[in-house]
């Protein structure tokens, strides 16, 4: 206390607290000197009523005698300070100095602080460590060329490659490969699915040979078109497991049938062209049968069990069920005359089992059938005019039971001209027109 | 008077300093600041300067003191100007908010 003198200046410059010395690192030491000042007004405390200002600028004088002199002190450095504070305020140059000064400041604490880090990793033996021999260093240079990445690939390389199943020894496009590989091999989830639902399905197959319920979806081998037929057949690569096959599969009724059959189409081809194998009758391109070169024995052994209605586009007999909702029973009736003679009778007189396909009555069918007999007169090309050789027909069935021969050829014709009305209107309405057959019959007599 | 002056402006200097402390802004310049450069590739760039000056040195033990004069000028040369500029933009911002003391 004693050292400290009521100086002008030597009181401002001890209050004045100095500069911070840049620490190394990040490590800030609290000031040093604040903390000696704030200890050594302590006992100032006990002094007069200008003691509030020496909390703001410690001032070592503190002797009673220089009381006078510390507070003219206090207003100047208040003074000062308020000069200072609106000099601050409009010196801009000052400032930009000071935050250029703050600026450096921060830099050099940077800077020393790398210093202390790499001098920390010579003495540890790091700092060296990713160094290796010149040729690995060029080996693994960053590559910053255009349409490279920095290891020096192609970018989408593998997109455009091929490459060679060594299962099938094909070659299949980059992206494809590993889903292909997965079937070819017969391993993974999807394929042993296929698997097991291929064996599901050829079991069925074997079972319902003599069931005809079944083969209402299997057998549908009778289409008209070829193109048709390859588009389907496309199909049945792609989605094996997609869930519109097992909702198809359910439809076992013969109308949705026709609708769904793109979708059951697949297992339908499969199957059938293992049906066409394990089968007697000779195939032509596992779609339909060529009656010309069967024998009378086989011929009937197949219509008793298929529908055989011979479609005019291909001269094939349908080899559906006998339940086939493509073609009429007239037809099937037409078609089992015309090979068996007139004598042949539609198995489905006999197994009446089930209507799932149509909804005709029994009664009903009975009449159709007796009705249709004798359409020799009609022009069998014209399908557009299916509904007036359709009431033709129905008209002309009052001499049913005499006229039961018919020329081949005409029923043949005939059979074909109305089988189109006629399953088109089945397709539409479930009862085919039974119902207006009397007001037909009233209308041509 | 320029003594007073000088003084005026230590003051003032000092004064700053201990707000900038106070707020804790220091430290979140400092902060800033180094992320920045280790962004720009600073610290990448000095390091391999770094190991130029060692290798040529060859000392057994390098001190801190043979490497702080060789290596703080490069590294305040090599800072990027928009660190800089950034940098010193946020001081004076701070220095007008906290100027009217």
């Amino acid at each position: 206390m004693m050292q400290q003198q009521c100086r002008r200046d030597g009181g401002r410059a001890e209050a004045r607290p100095p500069t911070l010395p840049s620490a190394p690192g990040s490590f800030v030491s609290p000031h040093p000197t604040v903390g000696r000042q704030l200890l050594k007004l302590v006992p100032t405390v006990q002094r007069g009523p200008g003691l509030w200002a020496l909390f703001l600028n410690p001032l070592p004088c503190c002797r009673p005698l220089c009381y006078e002199q510390s507070e003219r002190r206090l207003h100047k450095s208040l003074q000062m300070k308020m000069e200072e504070m609106s000099l601050s305020g409009l010196d801009n140059s000052k400032l930009e100095a000071i935050a250029q000064e703050i600026y450096a400041d921060l830099v050099e604490d940077s800077c020393l602080g790398f210093c202390f880090e790499v001098h920390r990793a010579v003495k540890c033996g790091y700092f060296f460590l990713d160094d290796t021999d010149p040729d690995s260093m060029k080996d693994f240079e960053i590559v910053d060329q255009p349409g490279l990445d920095i290891f020096g690939q192609v970018f989408n390389q593998w997109k455009s490659k091929e490459c060679v199943c060594p299962n099938c020894s094909r070659s299949i496009a980059a992206s494809r490969f590993a889903p292909h590989l997965e079937k070819c091999l017969g391993m993974g989830r999807n394929s042993s699915r296929i698997a097991n639902r291929r064996i599901a399905n050829s079991n069925n197959m074997n079972k319902s040979e003599s069931d005809q319920e079944d083969n209402d979806d299997i057998n549908d081998n009778d289409w008209s078109y070829g193109s048709e037929k390859k588009a389907k057949k496309r199909k049945s690569d792609k989605n094996p497991n997609s869930p519109r096959r097992s909702k198809s599969l359910k439809h076992k009724n013969g109308f949705s049938v026709c609708t769904s059959a793109s979708n059951t189409l697949p297992l339908l081809f499969s199957s059938s062209g293992e049906l066409s194998n394990s089968d007697p009758f000779k195939y032509n391109n596992s779609t339909g049968i060529s009656y010309e070169t069967l024998g009378p024995e086989e011929l009937r052994s197949l219509l008793t069990t298929q529908c055989g209605v011979i479609s005019e586009h291909t001269k094939k007999m349908c080899t559906r069920s006998l339940r086939c909702p493509q073609h009429t029973d007239e037809q099937r009736r037409a078609v089992r005359i015309y090979f068996l003679g007139p004598s042949a009778v539609l198995p489905e007189v006999e197994s009446s089992l089930d209507n799932d396909s149509f909804d005709m009555t029994d009664s009903q069918a009975l009449i159709s059938r007796l009705q249709w007999d004798g359409s020799s007169d009609l022009s069998p090309s014209d399908s557009g005019s299916s509904k007036t050789s359709e009431n033709q027909g129905w008209g002309l069935g009052t001499n049913s039971s005499e006229s039961r021969k018919t020329k081949k050829k005409k029923s043949h014709l005939s059979l074909v001209g109305t089988a189109s009305g006629l399953g088109s209107n089945k397709k539409k309405k479930p009862k085919p027109p039974a119902p207006p057959t009397p007001s037909i019959y009233d209308d041509i007599n | 008077m320029v003594v007073s002056k000088m003084n005026k402006d230590a003051q003032m200097r000092a004064a700053i300093n201990q707000k900038l402390i106070e707020t804790g802004e220091r430290e979140l310049l400092k902060e800033l600041l180094r992320a920045k450069l280790i962004e720009c590739g600073w610290k990448d760039q000095l390091k391999a300067h770094c190991k130029e000056v060692i290798k040529e040195k060859v000392l057994e033990h390098v001190t801190v003191d043979d490497l702080v004069p060789e290596i703080t000028p490069k590294g305040r040369a090599l800072v990027p100007e928009s660190v800089k500029k950034e940098l010193l933009q946020r001081i004076r911002t701070f220095l007008a908010q906290h100027a009217s003391l």
